[in-house]
């Protein structure tokens, strides 16, 4: 049936080509016209057969694709998508979960610059961000180069790096709040006893101001592991040649990293600042677990946004305003992400 | 004169080799000191399992294994909580997570990669967005939702949460693209169908994706606690992080105990982790997270 | 090649380590044995006396077969709820009672996160503390009792006037079944051991102060704590409201200071244990106590129980806590002793309950005269205290012997933790979240209040 279809066309695609013909050679202007609508009617024709046939085969390509696609992208709308469209509305209503929803306009955002409380987490948040991201990206980078030179166990390194990435948060934040406790911690022990620091000015590491900073270094131990393999797979991807020609040149070691592996790990370095930042405006469990207490309440000093989010969602029940706070944590992961793309377009350019 | 030449010639030979030499023991050094601080944590926990209360911080004499190693600390772990059932759930939530994740990722990817339909551009954007968007914006509102089905303190709704990531399928996606499409050309040609091609070439092609995915589906999965404790509410639902949580809250100064169920919370992910390590270089590079 | 060989080896490590979890996981249950039995016979003794309660059962005893959907917390490690359960369905043989445990920690959000919405079936629901009562009455998901209580004719002077402070509007959501007061434990030992006497019924601050000092060792390796403070902000602020003239909804905190001043000033001469490191490592108040270096601990009357029954079981070592006693809580210079405070735990009924009537049956039972007995033999202190509840608390096996710690348990005002307000679960956490930065030394006492009475007043205000 395929094949006569097809037939078909080519009769009538030679039709068309001999009307054409036609057209071109007649001098009278209506017999001209009439020429052109059979022409018309002709090419209509070809067009609905071939279409018809295209429209068929393009459906039926289209469901088994679509077929592939179904099993997951019906649970991310419904799990993922559809949320996040209910969570941008939220953040305009009041509502506390069972009663009636009623529309708050803006006053759920104007509530932001007067709660202390907000201010805090957000300051702690942006504060960890910028400790975080940066000091991580850098070890892990470091990590990286050492870890693609040709050395002895290599392999039995990259393993133990890794190590804290896929650790249990409970696990080893059970651990450092052991070896970091204030007073009995080995850490402030072997300040005290090899560094002579007074007993009572040995720091506390999970309050006050030191907290934001055990955090951070949590942080960088934690996820350096992973940055650097990422690291490692873009050291990977530059090409020997580079360096050899830098030799040549007599570029030493800085020299040949700020000019070649630098430049060269461009893409990946924007990879890891993007991936880094948004992981770290989401930090939450890491507070609440090294700062935490025995309670899991977190103080002006250690508080978080998600914590914040958390806290309004399931203890006060205020839900609008907790998708405000989210809301202002989407903003700011989506500006940094903005910027980052911006920033390597314009590279590229 | 030549072997004046000849003399600056072996001096600076030896002065290059000397600082390789620095170089390397240098590189040794530092990473030494970076292996120590990732792995004296580990090193104590372990060490801190087996001692009890009173030796774990004890610093004058410290020693790693002490005289008389308290190995009951990984009996009674099991009895002072339902461990086991703790380590069942969150067994049963991991694997079927991932599974899930695995299967529909590299179906959706395929589909994505290989194959062209319509609105395929819109539907890939769908899932690029909401990659940036930390799961922490929505989870209230996802959270009322699965409530309203009826999911709340469920481990379906657990696997409902996870088992469906915009990450799997940019990941799956990524390393498909970099396989020719010549291969799927000359099946077709021979006549076989979609489903074939993925089943029969794709997959047995993606195993260092696959194995990347695993990783990181198992570890978040094993190691997620916001999304549990969200949740999860009955104690007989609670997952191993949940637990050993709650142990903490309520044997505080039990530190030997709480080490012994760190190790153990630990063991399942290091296992995975080392047997699908070999790939994990290798898929990170093929599905070209570094962007 | 070596990097196989280093994996091989690790594998090989963490496999044997997962045998012996398998293998001391096979072990387990022998071990479990004997403390699942302890609960479960302390369960049986109230119910083999439920006969004598039966003829309190309700008209609808020979009715239908009724299940009701209750919800608790930390079913394993808190003898009462079996024991209730018991002797209630023995009294009522056509009601079943479904008790589901939601586990301590959150308690009160996973009860409201379980209310709101329309999944949940519980018919009734324990009440842990006032902020998530406030809460679950805000959302209209608990039923008012008024009506229930007149037609049962309920007496509610029996509860001593705290069924007042938890009154919304007009209207009550809960019924009292427990409820706790603070009291001062402390460890005869190691007064013994310092020469120092006892401490007394009627102590001033100051003099309790005097006496943590006078008891305490500072000498390194061998501390021993004058007291003991748990991180709560109820250990330290609620000194400042047993004189009867301030509540924590003042929205002005300037009378905490005083104690403030007392407890920071012991932490810097290591009279009691650092707050910081207690917050590092969240130390149980039960650890502090148990462990044999804390002369004195203020703590709720529910840890009398928990400490017996943890001694008998040899949980805690009875060479280093055993010999206990329990005083009154210190007062204010000029006020009478015996002021504490008080915590109480209630039921309620659900609004969306379709067996309201039965629900309440139950509620009104354990809030009851047979309630209250059940709770006084398990060591727990029912909301319907009176001398008899009391002597049966003080002559129950393990409870101190001395005439003070049975004199303590007599109570002469009670001032909630947390009276009801509508604001009250965000109040709570703003002096929550004060009292963590000025015990961690992130802002002194002075700028600490002033914080509190700011952000209250903002509460309050709005």
């Amino acid at each position: 049936m395929d094949e006569n279809r097809m037939a078909k066309v080519e009769r009538l695609k030679l039709e068309s080509a001999e009307l054409m013909r036609q057209i071109r050679a007649e001098d009278d202007i209506q017999k001209k016209q009439k020429l052109i609508a059979k022409r018309d009617s002709v090419q209509r024709k070809v067009t609905a057969i071939s279409n018809n046939r295209r429209i068929s085969r393009e459906t039926k390509r289209d469901i088994v694709a679509y077929s592939f696609i179904a099993p997951n992208f019906i649970g991310f709308a419904v799990f993922t998508l559809i949320p996040i469209v209910f969570a941008f509305l939220l953040a305009f209503m009041d509502w506390d979960g069972s009663n009636a929803v009623t529309f708050a306009g803006l006053s759920n955002f104007k509530r932001l610059p007067g709660d202390t409380f907000f201010k805090a987490a957000l300051k702690n948040t942006i504060l960890y961000v910028l400790g975080t991201v940066p000091l991580t990206m850098i070890a892990s980078l470091a990590l990286a180069i050492v870890l693609n030179q040709k050395i002895r166990a290599r392999g039995f390194f990259r393993t133990v790096a890794f190590f804290p990435y896929v650790a249990s948060l409970v696990a080893i934040t059970a651990v450092w709040s052991m070896i970091f406790h204030p007073s009995k911690g080995p850490v402030n022990y072997i300040l005290l006893t090899v560094f002579g620091v007074p007993q009572n000015q040995l720091p506390k590491w999970f309050s006050g101001s030191l907290v934001l900073v055990t955090l951070i270094l949590f942080s960088v131990w934690k996820y350096m592991g992973y940055y650097m393999v990422i690291y490692l797979v873009g050291l990977q991807g530059i090409s020997g040649e580079l360096y050899e020609a830098g030799s040549l040149d007599g570029a030493n070691t800085w020299q040949k990293f700020c000019y070649i592996t630098w430049p060269q790990l461009r893409s990946t370095t924007f990879f890891v600042v993007v991936m880094l930042t948004i992981n770290c405006f989401k930090v939450y469990d890491i507070a609440v677990m090294l700062a935490g207490g025995g309670d899991g309440k977190l103080s002006t000093s250690a508080t978080v946004l998600v914590y914040y989010i958390y806290q309004n969602a399931f203890n006060y029940w205020d839900l609008g305003y907790s998708s405000a706070i989210a809301m202002v944590l989407f903003v700011m992961v989506l500006i940094v992400t903005l910027i980052q793309f911006r920033y390597e377009k314009k590279l590229e350019a | 004169m030549s072997s004046v030449n000849g003399n600056t010639e072996t001096t600076k030979y030896r002065s290059k080799r000397k600082n390789q030499i620095i170089g390397k023991v240098l590189i040794y050094v530092i990473l030494l000191f970076i292996t120590a601080c990732m792995i004296v944590p580990f090193l104590w926990m372990l060490s801190a399992s087996i001692k009890s209360n009173r030796e774990v911080f004890l610093m004058d004499p410290f020693v790693w294994i002490p005289d008389q190693p308290k190995w009951d600390n990984y009996i009674k772990i099991w009895t002072k909580i339902p461990l086991l059932k703790f380590v069942q759930n969150t067994v049963f939530l991991t694997i079927v997570v991932t599974i899930l994740q695995l299967l529909t990722s590299s179906f959706a990817a395929y589909s994505f990669a290989k194959l062209e339909f319509k609105h395929k551009n819109t539907l890939f954007l769908a899932y690029i967005a909401t990659i940036a968007m930390p799961w922490q914006v929505y989870m209230v509102p996802q959270f009322i939702m699965m409530r309203g089905m009826g999911l709340n303190d469920k481990l379906l709704a657990m696997i409902c949460l996870q088992a469906f990531s915009a990450f799997g399928v940019f990941l799956m996606k990524q390393f498909y693209e970099g396989i020719p499409n010549d291969l799927c050309e000359a099946a077709r040609i021979d006549g076989m169908s979609e489903y074939k091609i993925y089943a029969k070439i794709m997959l047995p092609l993606s195993k260092p994706a696959l194995s990347t995915l695993t990783i990181f589906t198992f570890v978040n999965t094993w190691n997620d606690y916001l999304g549990p404790l969200i949740y999860l509410k009955t104690e007989t639902k609670k997952t191993i992080q949940l637990g050993l949580k709650m142990f903490i809250g309520q044997y505080s100064a039990e530190y030997g105990l709480i080490m012994a169920g760190s190790v153990v919370s630990l063991i399942p992910v290091i296992i995975v982790f080392l047997c699908l390590q070999k790939y994990f270089v290798e898929g990170v590079a093929s599905t070209g997270l570094k962007g | 090649m070596k990097k196989k060989i280093v994996s091989v080896i690790l594998t090989a490590a963490m496999l044997a380590t997962v045998l012996a979890g398998c293998g001391s996981n096979e072990a387990a249950p022998a071990a479990d044995a004997p403390a699942a039995e302890a609960p479960a016979t302390e369960a049986e003794t109230p119910a083999a006396e439920a006969p004598a309660a039966e003829e309190a059962a309700p008209e609808e005893a020979s009715g239908e077969a009724i299940t009701l959907k209750w919800a608790i917390w930390d079913k394993d490690i808190t003898p009462y709820w079996q024991a209730i359960k018991d002797n209630y369905e023995a009294a009522n043989p056509n009601v079943t009672i479904e008790m589901t445990d939601l586990g301590s920690t959150d308690y009160m959000t996973v009860l409201a996160t379980e209310l709101s919405g329309s999944g949940s079936d519980f018919d009734v629901v324990t009440i842990k503390d006032v902020p998530g009562y406030a809460t679950l009455v805000s959302k209209n998901t608990l039923e008012p009792l008024d009506s229930y209580i007149s037609e049962a004719g309920i007496d509610l002077a029996q509860y001593g006037g705290v069924d007042k402070q938890v009154t919304v509007n007009g209207s009550l959501y809960e019924l009292p079944f427990r409820n706790d007061f603070w009291v001062v434990f402390y460890n005869k030992d190691i007064f013994d051991a310092a020469g120092v006497d006892y401490p007394t019924n009627d102590m001033t601050f100051d003099e309790y102060d005097e006496l943590a000092r006078k008891v305490a060792d500072p000498t390194f390796g061998a501390q021993v704590y004058g007291t003991h403070y748990h991180t709560w902000r109820s250990a330290v602020q609620l000194f400042g409201v047993l004189d009867g003239q301030h509540s924590i909804l003042d929205g002005n905190y300037d009378f905490f200071k005083p104690y403030y001043e007392m407890v920071l000033k012991e932490e810097d001469d290591s009279i009691c244990r650092n707050y910081a490191d207690l917050s590092a490592e969240g130390l149980h108040y039960s650890a502090a106590f148990s462990g044999g270096d804390v002369a004195m601990l203020n703590m709720g009357s529910w840890y009398i129980s928990t400490l017996i029954a943890s001694l008998e079981s040899g949980e805690y070592d009875s060479s280093l806590c055993g010999n206990w006693g329990l005083v009154k809580y210190p007062h204010a210079e000029g006020v009478e002793p015996g002021s504490t405070l008080g915590t109480i735990t209630g039921l309620a009924v659900t609004s969306v309950s379709d067996q309201k009537d039965a629900a309440f049956d139950f509620v009104e039972w354990v809030s009851g005269a047979e309630g209250a007995k059940v709770m006084a033999e398990t060591g727990n202190f029912p909301a319907l205290m009176n001398d008899e509840v009391a002597g049966i608390i003080s002559s129950l096996d393990g409870f101190p012997t001395d005439e003070a710690s049975k004199e303590a348990l007599s109570v002469s005002n009670l001032y909630l933790e947390v009276p009801y307000a509508e604001k009250v679960s965000e109040v709570n956490d703003v002096l929550d979240t004060y009292h963590k930065s000025i015990m961690n030394r992130e802002v002194s006492i002075d700028d600490g209040i002033a914080s509190m009475n700011e952000e209250v007043g903002k509460i309050l205000g709005n």
